[in-house]
């Protein structure tokens, strides 16, 4: 990975969020992560061409700031760890310790229109 | 003639009675849904009560020293930190030793105490985790898993030298009630192993004929009519083992399975006519494996079961008897920390999982638990004022008392089978005393 680093800068132009959470590309992606080959460094010709639009790389996945919201609430340390549990019952656990989670996650999560498991739920 | 007579004339005894409330709801686990939940969330659970707790047990302990996070420790600079020990044990047993290519480095023989002067201890909070350094902690006392604050400094190898250490304490513990005028008696007993070929069942026959007051005269059966409660601490039988192969049973093995339990029910009714009782599951009883155990099903007891004085519990068991409170395993807590840990009796062992205000400290480490998300159920909220534990090898018993005036009896329950001891405590003044059965035959 560390010799093909100037070619992977032409791959990813990553942007950076502010938050810091930026997700992983979309799972079709993943598999071409690793350039093994240097005939895939800078090479358009293999990429497959939905993943190329407008010219950049297409990183953004279906997710709004309603979910990085919620992302950032699985990510925070003080609520404990998120995986395997819902974060509904992550929300009320930490609600239930004294934590004081913020209450647009809980009204978020209850409306139902939200994503009711963790960022990493069926990933790890 | 005058023992004929003697429901005419005298009047019949009545057996005393007390007010039993039954608090295992903590202990359920029947309701608890497994999401696929690792281990990690009951640890968290764990550190949040006790790291609140320990912050505010520490401006009384030292005040004016900052509290900080592992990962903002500074070099040199004195402050306190909270987390969760981790003891690197060599010899603990891994997973990992079986496919290891070098053999050698593991004994051949399993030791039973898994203790090596190298052993380490290292601190975690959810920011990092240090290793700690110094003679104020030492490694033989504690296992993983035990929440405490501690007060050093970082050293230049980026170890933490501990000078001092608070553990959470004693819980606070409810009133003892004003003392009652008669004595009321609560009978201990574990590991009767019915069905086994080690236990004689002429002894277990004679502790129920004793309880139950078919034994000796008027002045006896007064006082054993002075006995309100039984609680039996797990390990009530022993299948035999050799016909759980994973082959399929024979249809006259079937009934060599069940053997142990129809004996043992045959007992338990006889007891359970009489007087109230409590039945524990232990390791060896045909309930889960990890912690906490979940009630004997009553289907295994269609005798005793049918009776409102039989209840069958969880392991642990925590109920309260004319106010006063009991908590009580079947001994796994103890025998794992006797493993991993080291003191100079099992009573200490108790004194300290009372202390580090948790039940089995090594659970999930070691001890098999149950991967709770929101609470950790072994936590100490309350002391209880008889802490009992089942299936040790003799019989003890101390009075600990508290830095705020709580008083705990401690008393480990002897094996049954092979003693033949069971407890009796007095409900009044906390006081216990050994009830000792033999059977001799002559030859």
């Amino acid at each position: 990975m560390a010799t093909s680093r100037v070619g992977m800068k032409d791959f990813y132009r990553q942007k950076k969020n502010s938050g810091g959470i930026s997700k992983p590309s979309s799972k079709t992606k993943s598999t071409k992560k690793t350039p093994t080959h240097s005939s895939t460094v800078g090479s358009d010709a293999v990429q497959p061409p939905a993943l190329i639009s407008h010219g950049a790389l297409d990183l953004q996945d279906e997710y709004d700031s309603k979910e990085e919201l919620l992302r950032q609430f699985d990510m925070n340390m003080a609520y404990g760890p998120c995986i395997g549990m819902t974060r509904l019952a992550r929300w009320e656990r930490a609600h239930r310790l004294g934590l004081n989670p913020p209450r647009n996650v809980e009204t978020l999560l209850r409306s139902g229109k939200a994503d009711a498991e963790c960022l990493w739920d069926g990933r790890v | 003639m005058e023992a004929m007579d003697v429901d005419q004339e005298k009047k019949i005894l009545h057996r005393k009675q007390s007010r039993y409330i039954n608090m295992d709801e903590i202990f359920f686990a029947e309701k608890e849904p497994y999401r696929g939940q690792q281990y990690s969330q009951i640890y968290f659970a764990r550190l949040h009560f006790l790291r609140t707790l320990l912050y505010s047990l520490v401006p009384n302990w030292k005040p004016h020293l900052p509290v900080c996070t592992i990962l903002g420790l500074e070099e040199g600079k004195e402050c306190i930190i909270v987390g969760t020990l981790y003891k690197h044990m060599k010899l603990k047993p891994v997973i990992l030793d079986e496919y290891s290519k070098e053999r050698s480095a593991t004994p051949l023989f399993k030791p039973h105490n898994f203790r090596h002067p190298d052993d380490y201890l290292v601190l975690e909070d959810d920011s990092g985790r240090v290793k700690l350094d110094g003679g104020a902690l030492l490694p033989p006392v504690y296992v993983t898993g035990v929440v405490v604050a501690l007060l050093g400094k970082e050293t230049g190898a980026g170890s933490f030298l501990v000078q001092d250490f608070l553990e959470a304490g004693l819980p606070p513990q409810i009133e003892k009630p004003l003392k009652p005028s008669e004595d009321k008696y609560v009978v201990f007993i574990s590991h009767i192993s019915a069905g086994s070929s080690a236990s004689n069942p002429l002894l277990f026959q004679l502790f129920v004929d004793h309880i139950t007051g078919h034994l000796g005269d008027e002045k006896e059966q007064r006082l054993e009519a002075e006995i309100v409660h039984v609680v039996i601490a797990g390990n009530s039988v022993e299948i035999p083992r050799g016909l759980l192969n994973g082959q399929n049973l024979a249809s006259k093995d079937l009934s060599r399975l069940s053997e142990p339990i129809k004996e043992l029910d045959i007992m338990l009714t006889q007891i359970a006519a009489g007087v109230s009782m409590d039945i524990m599951p232990g390791p060896n009883d045909p309930a889960n494996f990890s912690l906490p155990q979940q009630p004997l099903h009553r289907c295994l007891f269609p005798g005793s079961a049918a009776y409102n004085t039989f209840n069958s519990c969880t392991n642990p068991h925590f109920f309260e008897l004319d106010n006063i409170r009991f908590l009580g395993t079947a001994g796994q807590n103890i025998e794992d920390l006797e493993k991993y840990s080291e003191a100079k009796d099992k009573l200490e062992f108790m004194e300290r999982t009372l202390r580090w205000r948790h039940l089995a400290p090594s659970a999930p480490n070691t001890l098999g638990c149950y991967p709770y998300t929101d609470r950790d159920p072994f936590l100490l909220e309350s002391c209880p004022h008889v802490y009992f534990v089942g299936n040790q090898d003799k019989y003890e018993t101390r009075l600990l008392n508290g830095s705020e005036g709580q008083v705990v009896r401690l008393i480990c329950i002897p094996k049954f089978s092979e003693t033949g001891i069971a407890i009796a405590l007095n409900l009044r003044n906390l006081e216990c005393h050994a009830l000792s059965f033999e059977v001799q035959f002559s030859s």
